[in-house]
C-alpha cells in the first residue's frame, strides 16, 4: 500500500488498471487496497452527487441546493443544471486526503 | 436441550441478511441497538435438538472502531454472548472479503467461516479448495450459497461442529506477518494476553498500532501508566494502519495461494482506452472529441431555432390584430420589440443550450467524460486543481451556472473558487450562439479561425487566471494523483438523458426569459424618443463615453452592447442591432433583440458601421466578459463569498476590455 501512495506522489492520475500494471499486481489487489485506504481515511472517494446526495432531481429531494435556482433553492431544481444525482457515469474517483 | 448463540459477522453485501432470514424464518425480531440508530436483528432456530439464537451483527468493513456499526459488533463479541461467530466472506472476491477474517484473527471467541455466494464464484470460473483454506485457518470453512434455501444442511453441520469443538482461528501465520512490522513484538510484549476478555494480545497490539481509540482507552485504563506511555511511544513511531493492513493482505494471499484458481485475467486496456490513456495521443483525442461534440451540438439546436422563427412570424398578425383593436402605438411597439423579438431570440438560444447539454450529457452517459477528466488531471494539476475540475468546465460550455453548481464535486474551498473562476473563461451556450454568427458576418470563412483563436485564448486565459488567483486560493504542497476506476463504455439510457436535457432547457427558458425581457425592456425605454425631435438618453450617454470606449477599440454602441452582455450575452445582438440602425432610435429598437432572424439585415448594418478590427475586438470582449447575472448569483451561492464573487466579476470585466484592446490593435496591423 505504501507503494501505491508513493506512486501517486508524482501527481499523475491513474486508473486502477494502470496502477495494477505499474505495481505488477492484479486489479483486484489494487481495489482492495483502495477500499482499505478509504476505510482508514488515507484516501477518500469523490462525491459525484455535487452535494445533492444522489437525490438530486427527484421530487422531494432535500439534500442540497441548486445554484441559480429560483425560489427556495431546493434540490428539485438541480435537474436543470446537473444530471440527476450529479455525475453518475464518471466511475469512481479517489483522492489522497 | 443444548443451546448456542451464533453471531453473524461480515462486511456489507456479504449475504448476512439472506442467511439470517433463511435460518430464522419468522422467528426473528427487529429493533435498535441500545442508544444507537443501528438496526438490531435477532432470531432463533433449532437444529437436532439444539436451540440456536442468532444475532445479525451490523455490516462493517473491519473491526476497527471507526463507526457505530463496528463498535456494536466488537462490543457484542466482547460481551461473551456469542458462543460462536459465523464469519461471512464473498467467494467471488475473496482477496477483498477475507479482510474481516484477517481482522478477526486474534479474537478468541470460537468461529467458523462461510464462503458465501459460491454460485457467483462458480460462474466466474473460480474453483475453491475449501479443505486447503480450512487447514490454514484452523476453523471450519464452508463453501455455500445462502440464496439456495434448500441446501442448508452443510451449514447446520459446520455450525454444530464449530460450537462443539470451539474452534479458534489460527493466528500463527498472520503473526509472522505482524512480526515484520516495526515495534509490533515490543508492543505485544507489553500487553498481557488476558487483559481484555475475548481479545488476545496479538489483536490488541495490532489495533493499538492502528490507533484504535477504544483499544487505546482500554490500554490506558488497564495498563500501568509507564507501560501505557511506552505503548504510545511505540505506536507513534510505527507506520500504523498501512503496515498492519499490508500484513493482513499478505496473509490473505498466503491463505488463498494454491487454494483458489481462477481464469487468468490479464490486466489490459480496451482499444479506445489505449488511445485515451496514451500520454501522447490522449490529449489530442480528447480535444478532438470535445470539438466534435461542439460542432455536433448545432444539429439538435436546429428544431428550436425554427420555433424561434415561428414566434417571429406571429408578430405581424398579432400586432395587426391589436392595432385594429385600437391599441396605442407605444404599446404595440413595446409588445413587438420586448415580447415577440425577445422570445424569438430566446428560443434560438435555447436550441444551443439543448444541443450542448445533449451532446455533453451523452458523452457522460457513454463513459467518455470520465476519460476526459482522467486525461486532463495532470493539466489541472498544473493549474493547482484536481482532474475532476474538468467536469464543471465542460458543463460550462452549456451554461456557466451549471459549471458553478458542478464545482460541488470539489471539497477544498480554494480549489472550488478557482474552478468557478476558471469556468467563467469557458464560453457558454449563449456565447456560442452569438460568436459564430458575428464571426461569419465579418470574416466569412475566416470565422473558423476566429473560433479557434477564441479557444486558444480561453486556454491562455484560464492559465493566467489560475496563476493570478491560484496564489491566494490554492496552497502549494505535495500533490497526489487521483485514482480513477473508469466506468466501462456502455449504451446511453436515452430516457434519463432526454429527461435531463429537457428539464435543463425548460429551466434555462424560465431563467433566461426574465433576463432577456428585462434587458430588452430597459434598452427599449432608453432608446425610445418620447419627445419628438429629442435624442434618446442612450444616445446622449453614448456620445459622452465614446472617447473612453475607443481606447478598447469599441465605439459607444458596441460598448453598450458589451455592458448589456454582462447581464446576459443573449441581449448583446439585440442591442447592437438597435443602436446601429440608421433610422430613428425608436424604430431602430423594433429591430433589436431579433438576433439571427434579422441576420441578413443586421449583416449589412454592421458591415457598414463597424470595421473588422472593431468587430474582432467586440467578439473577444463579449466572449470573455462575465457570463451573465445568473452565473454571478450562482458563483456567490457556491463560494459564499461576496469578496471573491466581486473580485472574479471585476477581473473578467477588466480582462475582457484588455483583450478587446489587444485584439483591436492586432486587427489594425492586419487590416
Amino acid at each position: 500500500m505504501r507503494e501505491l501512495i508513493e506512486l501517486l506522489r508524482d501527481g499523475h492520475a491513474r486508473t486502477t488498471k494502470l496502477l495494477a500494471i505499474e505495481l505488477k499486481t492484479s486489479e483486484e489487489d489494487v481495489k482492495r487496497q483502495i477500499e482499505y485506504l478509504t476505510n482508514i481515511g488515507v484516501i477518500k472517494k469523490v462525491d459525484m452527487s455535487c452535494g445533492c446526495g444522489g437525490s438530486c432531481g427527484s421530487s422531494g429531494g432535500s439534500g442540497g441546493s441548486c445554484a441559480g435556482s429560483s425560489g427556495s433553492g431546493s434540490c428539485n431544481s438541480c435537474s436543470s443544471c446537473l444530471p440527476d444525482g450529479g455525475f453518475k457515469n464518471m466511475g469512481e474517483m479517489y483522492e489522497v486526503v | 436441550m443444548s443451546q448456542a448463540t451464533i453471531a453473524l459477522l461480515g462486511q456489507p453485501n456479504s449475504g448476512k441478511s439472506t442467511l439470517f432470514n433463511a435460518l430464522t424464518g419468522l422467528r426473528q425480531h427487529v429493533g435498535n441497538w441500545p442508544g444507537k440508530t443501528v438496526e438490531k436483528k435477532e432470531g432463533s432456530f433449532s437444529y437436532k435438538g439444539m436451540e440456536c439464537a442468532v444475532a445479525d451483527l451490523p455490516g462493517s468493513y473491519s473491526l476497527t472502531a471507526n463507526s457505530d456499526e463496528e463498535i456494536i459488533t466488537r462490543d457484542f463479541i466482547a460481551s461473551g454472548k456469542a458462543d460462536v461467530v459465523c464469519i461471512l466472506a464473498d467467494s467471488s472476491q475473496l482477496e477483498r472479503s477475507l479482510f474481516m477474517t484477517a481482522d478477526y484473527a486474534g479474537i478468541t471467541v470460537p468461529s467458523f467461516l462461510v464462503l458465501n455466494m459460491a454460485d457467483v464464484a462458480k460462474d466466474q470460473g473460480k474453483t475453491i479448495d475449501v479443505a486447503a483454506i480450512e487447514k490454514k485457518l484452523g476453523i471450519p470453512v464452508l463453501l455455500f450459497s445462502a440464496t439456495e434455501g434448500k441446501k442448508y444442511e452443510p451449514y447446520y453441520e459446520i455450525m454444530e461442529r464449530a460450537v462443539r469443538e470451539k474452534t479458534v482461528l489460527d493466528t500463527s501465520s498472520i503473526e509472522e506477518e505482524y512480526k515484520k512490522i516495526e515495534g509490533y513484538e515490543e508492543l505485544k510484549a507489553l500487553i498481557p494476553d488476558d487483559l481484555v476478555r475475548g481479545f488476545s494480545s496479538t489483536w490488541l497490539a495490532v489495533k493499538a498500532l492502528e490507533n484504535d481509540k477504544l483499544v487505546m482507552n482500554q490500554l490506558k485504563e488497564k495498563l500501568d501508566p509507564v507501560v501505557y506511555k511506552n505503548v504510545c511511544a511505540i505506536c507513534e513511531k510505527s507506520s500504523g494502519a498501512i503496515a498492519t493492513g499490508s500484513a493482513k493482505f499478505k496473509w490473505i494471499d498466503e491463505v488463498l495461494d494454491g487454494a483458489v484458481t481462477a481464469k487468468n485475467t490479464q490486466v489490459s486496456l480496451s482499444k479506445l482506452d489505449k488511445i485515451f490513456m496514451s500520454r501522447t495521443w490522449g490529449k489530442p483525442a480528447v480535444v478532438l472529441t470535445v470539438l466534435l461534440g461542439l460542432i455536433l451540438s448545432f444539429i439538435p439546436a436546429l428544431p428550436l431555432m425554427l420555433v424561434g422563427n415561428g414566434v417571429l412570424a406571429l408578430k405581424g398578425p398579432v400586432l395587426g390584430l391589436l392595432a385594429s383593436a385600437g391599441c396605442p402605438e407605444i404599446v404595440l411597439d413595446a409588445i413587438g420589440t420586448v415580447i415577440f423579438q425577445s422570445f424569438s431570440y430566446i428560443f434560438k438560444m435555447l436550441g444551443f443550450v439543448f444541443g450542448v447539454t445533449l451532446v455533453f450529457g451523452l458523452l457522460e452517459e457513454v463513459g467518455v467524460m470520465a476519460r476526459i477528466s482522467y486525461v486532463f488531471d495532470n493539466t489541472m494539476g498544473k493549474l493547482g486543481l484536481q482532474g475532476k475540475s474538468v467536469m464543471p468546465f465542460l458543463v460550462s460550455f452549456g451554461c456557466t451556472m451549471g459549471g458553478a453548481a458542478g464545482s460541488r464535486v470539489i471539497d477544498n474551498w480554494g480549489q472550488k473558487v478557482l474552478t468557478i473562476a476558471l469556468a467563467w473563461a469557458v464560453p457558454c451556450g449563449a456565447a456560442w450562439s452569438v460568436i459564430p454568427m458575428l464571426s461569419a458576418v465579418f470574416f466569412g470563412p475566416g470565422a473558423v479561425l476566429v473560433i479557434v483563436a477564441i479557444l486558444f485564448t480561453m486556454i491562455l486565459h484560464m492559465y493566467i487566471t489560475a496563476k493570478i488567483f491560484g496564489r491566494k486560493l490554492v496552497k502549494t504542497g505535495d500533490r497526489y494523483g487521483m485514482i480513477m476506476e473508469l466506468p466501462p463504455y456502455h449504451k446511453p439510457k436515452w430516457g434519463a438523458l432526454l429527461r435531463y436535457v429537457f428539464a435543463r432547457t425548460a429551466d434555462t427558458f424560465k431563467r433566461v426569459s426574465s433576463v432577456v425581457i428585462l434587458v430588452c425592456g430597459i434598452f427599449w425605454i432608453l432608446s425610445y424618443s418620447f419627445t419628438p425631435g429629442s435624442s434618446p438618453i442612450l444616445y446622449t450617454i453614448g456620445q459622452a463615453i465614446e472617447p473612453v470606449t475607443r481606447v478598447f477599440g469599441l465605439g459607444w454602441q458596441l460598448f453598450i452592447a458589451f455592458v448589456a452582455s454582462s447581464v446576459g450575452k443573449e441581449g448583446a445582438i439585440g442591442v447592437i442591432s438597435a443602436l446601429f440602425t440608421g433610422e430613428s432610435f425608436s424604430g431602430a429598437f423594433n429591430a433589436a433583440m431579433s438576433g439571427a432572424a434579422r441576420a441578413a439585415n443586421l449583416s449589412e448594418i454592421l458591415l457598414a458601421n463597424v470595421s473588422k478590427p472593431e468587430a474582432l475586438a467586440f467578439i473577444f470582449a463579449l466572449t470573455f466578459n462575465m457570463p451573465c447575472v445568473v452565473a454571478l448569483a450562482a458563483t456567490y451561492q457556491e463560494t459564499s463569498s461576496v469578496k471573491w464573487t466581486a473580485r472574479i466579476a471585476l477581473y473578467y470585466t477588466a480582462t475582457a476590455l484588455l483583450l478587446s484592446m489587444i485584439v483591436y490593435h492586432i486587427g489594425l496591423l492586419i487590416w
